[in-house]
């Protein structure tokens, strides 16, 4: 039992830079196409993770350093232990560090591009916080437990009880995957007036271990996601991908909006989203 | 193991577009790589705007007293291993602004040049395969470590 | 063989002497350096104290280890004279000296509410005869031992720190006549009074150790004597002294209704059946009243902010281990009481109001000493909202948040006047860059922020477990998952103004730090990190023991703990290791193959090889970067807020009252 554990855990830490890498190859190339281009290669990503490991290191402190490798680690410890079914309060937390990480990385130089980048990420960390949290409240209301596996043992799948979880899942990821409208404190592609915001100062190696972070951050959210549809895992890796491609087309159908807008939007429409799915399944079925 | 970074470096190559005061007509012509019609994407081509992120510097207009230090300060900022591709007339030799005073009489006057994108102002297509092209010179380069591209900057313009 | 030793030698110990040892001594030796006014003296006096009284709380602890039962301790009279009676006339002086102050200081509440108290403690003695308490006056369970053992070993740590700090305080102040034998008086009898307050049974004592530590408060409050520190000292004072009336009136109330003055009794007595727990629900709101009072909830929460005026060693003990302790302390205590009311409700949504509305304020604040008074009042509201919640589970992390919380407040109170020792400064913008010019001392400070807020640490831990038990009442949830990310946000933004610096080669040189400074910094810090680090058997050994004893005594039924799997069996350990790996592996890596150093990006106009980030501006004048951080004025403003934020504190305290006398 033990070793299959480990065994799994070391299979997810394998893969899933490949997977999410892959994704993120389809998310280019599928974005190409909604504007009509043809697009990079599928391996796209990997080239770019290959060549970045393959330049010179150039920092501007050490602290960058530090806060890049907390960044890759938690990310990957938060996927190792929602696939080891732990307790996912305590998973959302080593998310929030690895984000809290990240953003004291970008804090620690002193440029306008990174900084300004940071001060948003922290904005982003306020709004989309609260909806994961309130997730993870959910599915304890289902489940009587916060650890994942018990997501298991349900006979029907959380998303005919929990469907604008996944609307405001959808939120959540386009504000973690930094996509617009919610990609303000940095994003894919260079803003004209922040650069590349909160990753600016990050380059070379740095910036590819930060790339294989967000691979696994990808794979980790679309995991959380197919937990909404367990009984069947075909079923929740469409789900999972059906959101993914959701979040691109809003992505390629919106402009960035501001950070006020931001929060007005995840606070009332996806605080508030969540409350009328709690109150529809509790307030009126009673419990 | 090496020609796999190599293939991977090629296939990537991020650019920072720098304009030493051009009269915009080959800015345009940059811009115009990343429309649907050219897509330079597809060839893993990026703008990051950003020294720190890119391979290949991409220099239009004529360079001057001004801002040759700007551009240096740029290259330096540029994590090895970077290229310099001189796009149009202006850039490679100071163009129709050769005679004047502030001029500096193109690019690699001042940074190592890897590749010319000769034109008044170059075709999009001639862009794109200059920025590749600059990748394949510093597969060269590496091979080859002590070529005269390697010249420092200063040395160069003593020279002239 | 040597262990049965230590155990039995342990045993013989007379738990009365420590006792006496924890609530007497310090008082004493705060005389002694008053009357004696030698620097060496007050030295040797303040760390002797420090040494004896945190071994008497260790012994303590071990006797309350070893001996698995309550002590209950009744203090032999002192040449024919009881205790009862010296704590009376202690007690009476004390209002006397609160009626001299307010008609001294001019301020009608202080007298009024002083008056007030005087003439119910007199009605009470006079009047009423209050029925004599059988019991021992002084009582140590399992949970008053842990407390006794937070606040003497931190309380101790601050007193210590407190030695340079006010030796560089008055050379700052130039102030040549020195006031630090008052200063130190105050302060070691301060926490005599926490201690007494912490193991007093009858209700008396507990009154007279409350009062006891408003006046204290109030003296260190307007220690420096500025104008500023004299007005928030009496309208710390006030508010106070509101609360020891709410204390007398809920005093009053339980012995009105024939109930003797012992806290023991008075828990026992609730667990009779749902008429006598009704019964006492109003004195339990007015002793909740005074609790939060005392650890400025929020109608009240402006003492705690106008109390950073004084000497920082002052705030951190206000702040880690006394006074606001006290207040919560109070309201775990009689918890149980309330078990499975409406009150009880209130209660957790006045704590669970606090916990927002103070995160909300921090985020606005630049003082960094207004931002840890705003994180201590959400803090503790998240303690009370816990302790509303009132299950053994809610109360596991209710102490697990008051021992964290303790440890890492007091440790960052400390580092922030260290920092305001070398920089004249509280401004968190003008900190900026502080890891390159004080790089141990902000190492030191941004462990104890993180420790605050990221898993693995203990705060953190707490947190988690005050989230899996508020699911029992939604809408407080929401209140703290609101909370908790905005308590994210202002650490972060504070660390990241520390951390934002020009750009540097990896040094690994320290300042040069006094070692009166630097040992209780470094004390607490591993502190904070070796307990996080120990977090399950802290949990397993100390804190639900704790919960479950002084349950299972008044409320067997409700005692039984959920399993707490999911975070006990988390591998909280492997986890922290991985995490530690993390940040050394670059470290290491960084030290044998150094990295370039580059510029920031700034569009290409840097100028290179300056000590600060500069660039070119327009007619190529070199200009310096300034970059601050944002602050939010407009949206989290405390003048924005402060009367919405008033009113619904006076409405929830109302509710209180309303739902302790009517909807029972």
């Amino acid at each position: 039992m033990e070793v299959e554990r480990i065994l799994l855990a070391l299979a997810a830490l394998l893969f899933a830079p490949i997977v999410g890498g892959a994704l993120t190859g389809a998310d280019r190339k599928l974005t190409a196409r909604m504007q009509k281009r043809i697009g990079p290669p599928l391996m796209q990503p990997f080239y770019d993770a290959v060549k970045l490991f393959s330049k010179q290191r150039l920092i501007v402190n050490g602290f960058q350093s530090v806060s890049v490798s907390v960044y890759l680690a938690s990310m990957a410890l938060s996927l190792v232990l929602l696939v080891l079914g732990m307790d996912l309060l305590v998973l959302l937390f080593v998310l929030a560090l690895g984000s809290v990480a990240l953003i004291l990385g970008g804090f620690s130089v002193k440029s306008p591009y990174s900084q300004i980048g940071s001060q948003r990420e922290v904005l982003q960390l306020l709004a989309y916080e609260p909806l994961l949290v309130l997730m993870v409240v959910a599915i304890y209301l289902k489940t009587g437990s916060f650890s994942a596996s018990s997501v298991m043992s349900l006979r029907q799948p959380l998303i005919y009880s929990l469907p604008l979880f996944i609307v405001t899942m959808i939120l959540v990821m386009a504000i973690k995957l930094h996509k617009s409208p919610m990609d303000i404190s940095g994003s894919h592609h260079a803003h004209q007036e922040l650069v590349r915001g909160i990753y600016t100062e990050f380059s070379g190696p740095q910036m590819g271990l930060i790339e294989i972070a967000h691979w696994y951050e990808l794979v980790f959210l679309l995991g959380f996601i197919a937990l909404f549809w367990h009984t069947n895992l075909l079923c929740g890796a469409l789900l999972a991908l059906g959101c993914y491609f959701a979040v691109i087309v809003i992505d390629n159908i919106t402009a960035r909006m501001t950070w006020r807008w931001m929060l007005r939007v995840t606070w009332l429409f996806g605080i508030g989203a969540s409350l009328l799915n709690l109150f529809l399944l509790y307030g009126i079925a009673g419990r | 193991m090496f020609n796999f970074v190599h293939k991977c470096r090629k296939k990537s190559p991020w650019i920072v577009h720098f304009d030493a005061g051009a009269c915009n007509g080959c800015d345009i012509e940059v811009l115009a790589c990343l429309t649907p019609v050219y897509d330079v994407e597809r060839f893993g081509i990026i703008n990051v705007g950003n020294p720190k992120h890119a391979d290949v510097l991409v220099v239009t207009g004529t360079c001057n007293r001004r801002n040759a230090r700007v551009l240096r300060n740029l290259y330096e900022q540029m994590p090895e291993p970077r290229a310099v591709v001189a796009v149009g007339a202006c850039a490679l030799s100071g163009g129709i602004f050769h005679e004047c005073y502030n001029v500096l009489k193109g690019v690699d006057g001042i940074l190592p040049v890897d590749v010319y994108v000769p034109g008044c102002a170059p075709r999009p297509e001639a862009i794109a395969e200059g920025v590749l092209m600059a990748m394949e010179r510093v597969e060269q380069r590496s091979r080859e470590p002590h070529s005269q591209m390697q010249a420092e900057p200063a040395e160069r313009e003593e020279r002239r | 063989m040597q262990f049965m030793d230590v155990a039995s030698l342990i045993r013989s110990v007379s738990p009365g002497a420590l006792i006496g040892i924890l609530v007497l001594l310090p008082a004493l030796s705060g005389l002694l350096v008053f009357a004696v006014r030698l620097n060496a003296a007050r030295v040797g006096i303040v760390i002797v104290t420090a040494w004896v009284v945190t071994g008497a709380s260790l012994t303590l602890f071990l006797w309350g280890a070893l001996e698995q039962r309550s002590l209950l301790f009744t203090p032999p009279p002192v040449g024919g004279v009881s205790w009862d009676l010296l704590i009376l006339l202690g007690d009476g002086a004390l209002l006397l000296i609160f009626c001299i102050l307010g008609a001294a200081r001019r301020s009608p509440q202080i007298f009024a509410l002083a008056l007030l108290q005087a003439g119910g403690f007199l009605w009470l003695e006079a009047g009423m005869k209050p029925p004599h308490a059988h019991a021992a006056p002084l009582a140590a369970d399992w949970l008053a031992i842990i407390m006794t053992l937070i606040v003497s070993i931190i309380g101790m740590i601050i007193a210590t720190y407190a030695l340079p700090y006010m030796r560089d305080h008055e050379a700052h102040h130039q102030i040549h006549v020195s006031r630090k034998p008052r200063f130190f008086l105050f302060l070691l009898l301060f926490l005599g009074a926490m201690n007494g307050l912490l193991l007093a049974d009858n209700l008396l004592w507990l009154a007279s150790f409350w009062e006891l530590t408003t006046l204290c408060s109030f003296m260190l409050i307007r220690h420096d004597g500025t104008e500023e520190a004299r007005r928030n000292a009496d309208r710390a004072l006030w508010m106070n002294l509101l609360g020891g009336v709410a204390m007398i009136a809920g005093i009053l109330l339980l012995a009105a209704r024939g109930e003797p003055l012992s806290v023991r009794q008075v828990l026992a007595d609730s667990a009779g059946g749902a008429a006598a727990q009704t019964a006492l629900l109003l004195p339990m709101a007015c002793f909740c009243l005074a609790g939060f009072t005392k650890s400025a909830q929020m109608p009240f929460q402006s003492w705690l902010l106008g109390a950073m005026v004084a000497p920082t060693p002052v705030s951190a003990l206000l702040h880690s281990s006394t006074m606001v302790k006290a207040g919560v302390y109070l309201i775990v205590r009689f918890a149980p009481a309330f078990h499975n009311t409406y009150l009880s409700d209130v209660v957790a949504f006045v704590g669970g109001f606090s916990f927002v509305a103070g995160a909300l304020l921090a985020i606005g604040k630049t003082n960094a000493k207004a931002v840890l008074a705003y994180s201590t009042i959400s803090n503790l509201g998240l303690i009370i909202a816990c302790v509303g919640l009132n299950t053994p589970l809610a109360m596991t992390g209710a102490v697990m948040l008051i021992i964290f919380h303790s440890i890492s407040k007091g440790m960052l109170f400390m580092a922030t006047g260290v920092v305001e020792q070398h920089m004249q400064t509280r401004d968190i913008e003008e900190m900026q860059g502080l890891v390159n010019t004080m790089p141990l001392t902000t190492s030191l400070m941004v462990i104890g922020i993180l420790s605050m807020l990221l898993p693995p640490f203990g705060v953190l831990i707490a947190k988690l477990v005050a989230l899996e038990a508020s699911v029992e009442l939604p809408a407080l949830l929401i209140l703290l998952i609101l909370g908790s990310t905005m308590t994210v946000v202002f650490w972060t933004k504070w660390t990241g103004r520390l951390l934002s610096s020009a750009p540097s080669t990896p040094r690994w040189g320290i300042e040069r730090l006094h070692s009166m400074y630097l040992i209780p910094l470094l004390l607490l810090t591993s502190g904070a990190v070796i307990f996080s680090l120990l977090v399950v058997p802290v949990l397993t050994q100390l804190v639900i023991p704790a919960v479950t004893q002084y349950y299972e005594a008044i409320r067997p039924t409700a005692a039984q703990i959920p399993p707490m799997g999911e975070v006990l069996q988390f591998p909280w350990l492997p986890f922290a290791l991985t995490l530690t790996a993390a940040v050394l592996i670059p470290l290491w890596i960084m030290r044998a193959r150094r990295p370039q150093v580059r510029d920031v990006y700034l569009c290409g106009e840097q100028v290179s090889g300056l000590p600060t980030v500069t660039f070119r501006a327009a007619g190529e004048e070199k200009t310096e970067l300034l970059i601050s951080g944002y602050y939010f004025e407009s949206w989290v403003g405390e003048e924005t807020h402060r009367r919405w934020m008033t009113a619904v504190g006076v409405a929830l305290c109302i509710l209180l009252f309303g739902t302790a006398s009517l909807w029972k």
